[in-house]
């Protein structure tokens, strides 16, 4: 097309090229509908879907005389968030008007960069379960743990000191009595120890009459510091089980808990999982009436359609909660004339997100969490940049 | 770190550490919506290197720019989605409330 | 009865002066060797399973008694007659030589059965059980192994026989070749033993078998009557063999006689086969009276509550024991339904045709042949749980995995044998899709937080033994408390204050787990008590732990090994995670390495938030067919998603003991996945959608024991062989990474000279050599001359000094030993 070549010419020239042209009479400012609905939809045929790529390139319209760029303010007026669903573990919320680049940004975050406390160390003292040592330790690690990890530093900044600021310590002592049956350890015999480790280091035992040397240097009892006045430390779980104890076994341990991020190891990922879905947009490319709507409306395994009756027995089909469709594809089975009648699509711009979060934080301040770890990760590159 | 020329700004990869795809796939999409720039691609070298390649190709001005540019947008537009997800959870909370004490008060 | 009898190997044999059954015997042998001239049909086929016997343990030994029993009895003889020589017969008589316990004891340590009367030399008799994983110990329990030797470059024997439909498994037989040699029992399949001949010969009689030597030539000549033979054994002749193999069915049916007893009547050979002996496989069968099963709806019941069990059915007769002979008179309908009014038996259960390992596969009826067997070669390495007392046991290596599961999808075999119980495997969410390019040649593709979360971890357990040696002259070793002061301390910190390492301790490499000390001399008898050996008299003989850290010392037992030495075992454990490298498999003969491991965030999701453990590559598909995995990932995840366990014994869709695809594709639908089990999947990277339904669901993975950790190999400095100064081979020594012929071939090949001089040469075993341009023979280097001096020259004038490989300088020197001179004729380059 001329335009397009004209466009590309006159912008190398001046910045305000492409507006000239916008504003000539006879340039579509309007992309014609079938491209409309490749750049919005992903059509998810009975084959394969299609167009499942956003068009990110703010050129990529430019013969037709369409710019594809979206400023700032732009996105800001589009955008949109609506909370569906909240409980204290779980959220879902739809962002309307993001592209999934920056959905996936987020959930990712959610997965591996938000930092959570974990078990890391386990100082064991007795063990005698049939569970192996490492292999204990290694489900001490995967316990969710109640604590704002946000109060706590990195043991990394501070070096082989473990403090009040950096560590937590539980305690963990079961044991099944000689002659009593079987007992079960959970994960609520993990008790808080505020005031640090009380295990003393075995190389220093010269020093009698001064306190032991523990593994934690303590300046002061967790319980004192204003954050943790209100809310005590403790698992989120209380039945999580760790071991089972035969009569005569013994586990005493002590578990000290650091801050980390989930791509280190999974047992600091803040979530069960994050995801998001696009918003399902279920669309009768035809009039669906009488027994083949009876028939389209018992396919759906998710009940996606109702049937419309309007007068003298005459229904029709219609699409009563797309947003209900799993895309088992149910509905375009069955020959070609499904799949003329029926055509399933995901909205690229509508994204359904969902956190299930592990307990460590509700899920909302999980996503603000994440969403200032992606404006950190800039920020970086600015300064570094610059 | 930036790779270019001096005598032509406008092309530059940018090699950032301890970053992913999370980073340099957000970015490629704010670039890429950015009319000065022509091209904008990422790679990871290789999985056990922590390292993302981001090369920039403008229309003429400096890639490092609009690389800042990029990046500033990203993060604003971050701002706004933290605002406006902060109002909708208030909102919906206020609105769950409200409902539950019509729901007590019935 | 004077039928005569038999030796052991089935002769007749001559009742005094009677050579009239051995005449008839010999006769009938030269009939059936004309028969087998004039048509070749009537041969006698050797790969036949009827006209094979399997030995057990008991008739093995009791042979192996027999031989030595005889021999001690002459032994004893010898003696006696010896002693009888000697003049003074009063002398005690010594005759506990032992020759039994001795002979037993050697034989069953060895597996070499040395039987000299029968010139029997076998080796490897008897095998020490497989433990490495509860399914190969039950492999091996089933196993059958050829006494003939491997290398004969036949087929019959190898190939698939007929005959062992139901009796043994068609795909359990190793690769390579023992291939189709070394067979397993199917799942139902029992084994005779022998069973006493002499009541069953006289009933035999009763039953109106005539003797051959009370009739003369025109009866025995009579058209329709048969030949009764007998465990090979010429009993006679009775007119109405049908009605005769009928009564001796009858009676076993009601018991009186041996269930294992089989008839068969040969209509071809006109005979009538009698077999009590032992070695026969044979398998059970339910009974069918003209096509209707003895077994009812409310004998199933009642086996269902218990109230009847196997053993009751075939003492009621509702089931028998068919040989592979016997089969051939009876019509065995598959299933009920099939039945007709001619139908003898039914089958059990078709699954019961594989055997115990080939149970374990899903659909294995959808597979191409050989993945079964492949896969019949790899369960046996999985790794899970060994026994219920695996972690009391002290096995010289053990692989556990550490949270083994069992399998979605199960099969019937499975059940029975309690592999569900004791499973080797766990259930990972597979897409099968290609990612990031490290999934090329079956490799996959895992999850990092999957690993993390604990999947596909395992512990090795080794054992290592230290034995408290007693020397000749009264001395021992000792072990010493560790000296928490010297040098060495930092080595020895897991010790306890008896110098043994504590259990819990984690070890470092070289860390020393018991402080032993040997005395200096072990020969020359010490004066006095042994005990008070100075401590000078001891050297330090401290074993050091060579892993590669982080092992845990398990557990430590004190005990006295044979020679009643104190023997001290450690049993020390080390968990791992998956690697790269490791090596994995699903049951269908798909192995496969770790390729890469990738981070959560990087892995596909479907819109239900699932995101699989690990992703395979799906050109596994095309070429290997197994079309089993894929029916076991849709019922693995129909499974999931409805809660139940779901089937897939083999053939066993038409009897319900296996879901078929379009019921696991209902129940996939009504929990809104899509019947083909293909799921619409985002990337994990950019964030949209992939173009294409990615399948993607359950499938029971299991962990191979082959590990790179146990494996991985790199050297570039380190020890060399004593002899020819060349770098040592082999993992085990730090050896050496050979340039091997057809490496020098390429290197030859590209002209890359100076790589192969460094390789062959400066990497290996350069050596300097003294070499006598006159006479061409290698001198020597006088030190106090500074010269090289030629010893056959007797000068040093014509030295010149070269470079040479040692191993040249050594084949110079041992052909000179041998009277072959070698000169080298040196010119300038």
């Amino acid at each position: 097309m001329p335009e397009g070549d004209v466009s590309m010419a006159e912008e190398s020239n001046n910045g305000s090229g492409l507006d000239y042209i916008m504003s000539l009479e006879d340039v579509p400012s309007k992309l014609p509908p079938h491209l409309e609905l490749f750049k919005t939809r992903v059509l998810c045929n009975n084959d394969a879907p299609v167009h499942t790529e956003t068009i990110q390139y703010s050129g990529a319209y430019a013969t037709l005389g369409v710019d594809n760029s979206v400023r700032l303010d732009n996105f800001c007026e589009n955008f949109k968030v609506e909370v569906k669903r909240l409980t204290d573990s779980d959220m879902e919320f739809d962002l309307i008007g993001i592209d999934p680049a920056i959905a996936n940004a987020f959930r990712r975050i959610l997965i591996s960069e938000v930092p959570t406390m974990a078990i890391e160390r386990v100082y064991i003292a007795n063990n005698t379960s049939v569970v192996q040592d490492e292999v204990l330790s290694h489900r001490l690690g995967l316990v969710p743990i109640r604590a704002d990890p946000r109060l706590f530093e990195y043991p990394e900044n501070a070096g082989d000191d473990k403090n009040e600021k950096n560590t937590i310590v539980f305690k963990l002592h079961a044991r099944c009595r000689v002659g009593q049956p079987r007992i079960t350890v959970k994960s609520d015999k993990l008790k808080w120890l505020p005031n640090g480790s009380e295990l003393p280091c075995e190389d220093v035992r010269s020093n009698a009459g001064s306190k032991p040397k523990t593994f934690t240097s303590f300046t002061c009892s967790q319980d004192s510091l204003p954050e943790f006045s209100g809310n005590s430390i403790s698992v989120t779980y209380p039945d999580i089980i760790l071991a089972k104890l035969g009569p005569g076994q013994e586990i005493e341990l002590e578990a000290h808990a650091v801050k980390g991020i989930g791509r280190t190891h999974a047992k600091w990922s803040p979530v069960a999982t994050a995801w998001y879905r696009m918003l399902p947009e279920v669309v009768l490319l035809e009039d669906v009436v009488d027994e083949v709507a009876d028939e389209l409306k018992n396919k759906c395994p998710a009940n996606v359609f109702d049937i419309e009756d309007f007068g003298k027995g005459n229904r029709r089909a219609t699409v009563a909660r797309p947003r209900d469709c799993t895309l088992c594809r149910e509905c375009i089975r069955g020959g070609k004339e499904w799949e003329d009648r029926v055509s399933l699509r995901r909205v690229k711009h509508h994204c359904i997100f969902t956190i299930e979060s592990t307990g460590a934080l509700p899920p909302e301040v999980l996503f603000t969490e994440a969403v200032k770890i992606l404006e950190d990760k800039c920020e970086r590159v600015i300064t570094e940049l610059s | 770190m930036e790779i270019g020329s001096y005598s032509d700004q406008s092309k530059s990869t940018f090699c950032l550490v301890d970053e992913d795809h999370t980073f340099a796939n957000s970015v490629r999409f704010a670039l890429n919506q950015d009319p000065r720039v022509t091209f904008c691609g990422y790679s990871i070298p290789h999985p056990s290197v922590t390292q993302v390649n981001i090369r920039v190709q403008t229309t003429g001005d400096p890639a490092k720019e609009v690389m800042k540019d990029g990046c500033q947008d990203l993060m604003r537009m971050c701002q706004h989605i933290r605002s406006s997800f902060t109002d909708a959870f208030i909102d919906f909370k206020r609105t769950k409330t409200d409902t539950k004490q019509d729901m007590d008060t019935k | 009865m004077d039928g005569g009898w038999k030796t052991d190997d089935g002769i007749q044999m001559v009742d005094g002066d009677n050579f009239r059954p051995k005449c008839i015997y010999v006769a009938v042998m030269m009939r059936r060797i004309m028969d087998a001239i004039l048509n070749k049909d009537a041969m006698d086929d050797k790969d036949y399973v009827g006209n094979k016997r399997l030995e057990l343990s008991g008739q093995l030994i009791s042979l192996l008694f027999e031989d030595l029993f005889k021999s001690m009895t002459t032994e004893v003889k010898n003696l006696t007659d010896k002693m009888l020589d000697k003049p003074d017969k009063a002398r005690n008589f010594d005759m506990s030589t032992n020759i039994i316990t001795l002979g037993l004891e050697r034989t069953l340590s060895t597996g070499n059965f040395e039987i000299k009367r029968f010139r029997m030399e076998r080796k490897g008799m008897t095998q020490v059980l497989q433990r490495l994983s509860f399914i190969g110990a039950m492999g091996h329990m089933t196993r059958v192994s050829p006494q003939f030797e491997k290398s004969r470059k036949v087929s019959g024997p190898r190939a698939l026989q007929p005959s062992q439909w139901g009796m043994l498994c068609p795909c359990d037989t190793p690769e390579g070749e023992a291939c189709g040699l070394v067979k397993n029992l199917a799942l139902m399949t029992h084994v005779t033993t022998d069973e006493e001949e002499g009541p069953l010969i006289s009933m035999c009689y009763l039953l109106g078998v005539e003797d051959l030597e009370l009739l003369s030539a025109e009866e025995l000549h009579t058209p329709d009557s048969f030949l009764v033979i007998f465990n090979g054994l010429i009993l006679g002749k009775h007119r109405k063999p049908l009605r005769f193999a009928a009564a001796i069915r009858k009676l076993r049916r009601d018991g009186k006689i041996g269930e294992f007893v089989s008839v068969y009547v040969n209509e071809k050979q006109h005979c009538v086969y009698l077999a009590s002996d032992g070695g026969r496989v044979c398998r059970p069968l339910v009974i069918a009276d003209k096509g209707i099963s003895r077994i009812k709806q409310h004998h199933m019941k009642e086996l269902v509550d218990g109230v009847r069990t196997f053993d009751d059915f075939l003492r009621d007769g509702l089931l028998e024991y068919l040989d592979v002979n016997e089969e051939n008179n009876a019509l065995i309908a598959l299933y009920e339904g099939d039945a007709t009014s001619e139908t003898t038996h039914i089958e059990i259960e078709p699954f019961t045709i594989l055997g115990v390992i080939a149970g374990l596969i899903p659909y294995p009826h959808h597979n191409q042949s050989p993945r079964n067997t492949y896969q019949c070669a790899m369960g046996k390495q999985a790794m899970g749980n060994i026994a219920y007392n695996q972690l009391r046991r002290m096995d010289s290596l053990l692989y556990l995995l550490v949270y083994p599961q069992r399998p979605l999808l199960t099969t019937k075999t499975i059940e029975l044998v309690g592999y569900d119980k004791l499973g080797a495997g766990q259930n990972a969410t597979v897409a099968v899709m290609s990612y990031s390019g490290y999934d090329i040649e079956d490799a996959i593709v895992m999850n990092k937080a999957s690993l993390d979360r604990g999947f596909g971890r395992c512990i090795v357990m080794k054992k290592y033994s230290a034995v408290i040696q007693k020397h000749s002259n009264d001395t021992s070793d000792r072990i010493l408390r560790p000296n928490r002061t010297a040098d060495t301390a930092g080595r020895m910190q897991i010790l306890d204050d008896d110098g043994i390492a504590a259990p819990g301790e984690i070890l470092k490499p070289f860390d020393i787990y018991v402080n032993k000390q040997s005395p200096i001399d072990t020969r020359t008898p010490k004066s006095g008590s042994a005990a008070n050996l100075p401590d000078s008299a001891y050297r330090s003989n401290a074993q050091s732990f060579k892993g590669h850290g982080g092992e845990v010392i398990d557990r430590v037992v004190l005990c006295s090994d044979k020679d009643k030495n104190m023997c001290i075992k450690f049993l020390i454990r080390h968990t791992r995670r998956p690697e790269l490298g490791d090596k994995f498999s699903s049951r269908h003969g798909q192995k496969g390495v770790c390729g890469t491991i990738v981070q959560q965030e990087d892995f596909p999701f479907s819109e239900k938030g699932i995101c699989p453990d690990l992703i395979m590559n799906p050109h596994g598909f095309p070429s290997r067919m197994t079309v089993g995995k894929m029916i076991e990932l849709l019922g693995g995840k129909a499974g999931v998603s409805c809660g139940r366990f779901h089937y897939g014994s083999a053939f066993g869709e038409r009897s319900g003991h296996a879901d078929k695809v379009e019921a696991i594709s209902e129940t996939l639908v009504s929990k809104g996945f899509n019947y083909s089990g293909k799921d619409f999947i985002y990337s994990g990277i950019t964030g949209c959608p992939l173009q294409a339904y990615i399948f993607m669901g359950p499938i029971y993975y299991q962990k191979l024991k082959h590990m790179v950790l146990d494996k991985m190999h790199a050297r570039g400095s380190g020890p060399r062989v004593m002899l020819t100064r060349q770098p040592t081979e082999g993992r085990a020594r730090n050896g050496g990474l050979r340039v091997g012929e057809m490496e020098r071939d390429c290197l030859i090949a590209y002209g890359a000279s100076m790589l192969i001089y460094e390789r062959l040469m400066l990497s290996s075993d350069p050596f300097e050599v003294q070499v006598c341009t006159a006479c061409g023979l290698l001198g020597y280097y006088n030190h106090k001359l500074k010269t090289g001096i030629c010893s056959s020259c007797k000068n040093g004038d014509n030295i010149s000094t070269m470079k040479l490989p040692y191993a040249c300088k050594l084949m110079i020197q041992e052909l000179q030993s041998m009277n072959i001179v070698p000169r080298l004729k040196l010119a300038d380059a």
